[in-house]
């Protein structure tokens, strides 16, 4: 997994890039939560998420569950197909902001 | 080309993997490798391989729990005679009590919890057998495709 994040205003978005699966979850919420706990609004880029397992779904939780806690929210933006699938799977496409 | 004519209603392929989760990429890579010689829809082939890497996930997460580093290594058999897969998962960890294995209730959304789930929705059946042949657990994960 690979990632980049770019800034605009008080948002900002985080583009993952590859599988995310249990050998990059540190990896991505190390990225993810200090950025969420900041109280930014933060925006992750899916387009190129070719695979993600239920320790990528955890992440998402995570991240969406303290955006809660610090009156902001976290984005998810651009899912790929395969990952919607396992998001739906999940059944939190209601619970998760999607875009 | 037809792909298709070339798949085969037939396999039986195994591999081992370190236990570790640098390997579940490995294995990924694996199942797809296999999951290409038969002929089925990418969307179910893509369900296939996120259950193989959901149980192999737990071995490393659950079966290994507390241990950091390991050399034991997990074994792999994907077989499919006619349209019934047979995926098969041996390994060396903590024996398992299938009474005590639980996912989570989908509606206390909460990190983690969802590997187990995600396997009983792709899978029709999951099961620990007793002949594990010098393993500790023996896990079988079955689908008619």
């Amino acid at each position: 997994m690979t990632y980049k994040v770019t800034e605009e205003g008080n948002i900002s978005t985080v583009f993952l890039n590859g599988e995310i699966d249990m050998d990059v979850t540190d990896k991505a919420k190390e990225v993810i939560l200090p950025l969420v706990e900041s109280g930014k609004e933060v925006h992750l880029n899916l387009k190129d998420v070719s695979y993600m397992d239920s320790s990528g779904i955890s992440v998402l939780i995570e991240s969406h569950q303290k955006a809660l806690e610090k009156n902001t929210k976290v984005v998810v933006k651009e899912v790929s197909k395969s990952v919607l699938k396992v998001i739906m799977m999940a059944k939190l496409e209601q619970i998760l902001n999607l875009e | 080309m037809n792909f298709y004519n070339s798949a085969v209603n037939q396999i039986s392929e195994t591999k081992d993997f370190l236990v570790n989760s640098s390997s579940l990429k490995d294995i990924r890579t694996f199942s797809r490798n296999v999951f290409d010689k038969i002929n089925l829809p990418q969307e179910q082939k893509d369900e296939l391989v996120l259950a193989i890497a959901e149980a192999a996930q737990n071995i490393v997460k659950h079966g290994y729990k507390g241990v950091e580093e390991t050399s034991d290594r997990m074994e792999i058999k994907i077989s499919l005679k006619d349209d019934e897969l047979e995926i098969g998962f041996f390994d060396k960890g903590k024996a398992v009590v299938p009474e005590n294995i639980k996912h989570r209730k989908l509606d206390d959304i909460k990190p983690g919890g969802l590997g187990t789930f995600f396997i009983k929705e792709i899978m029709d059946a999951a099961v620990f057998k007793k002949d594990q042949k010098g393993w500790i657990n023996h896990l079988v994960l079955t689908k008619k495709i």
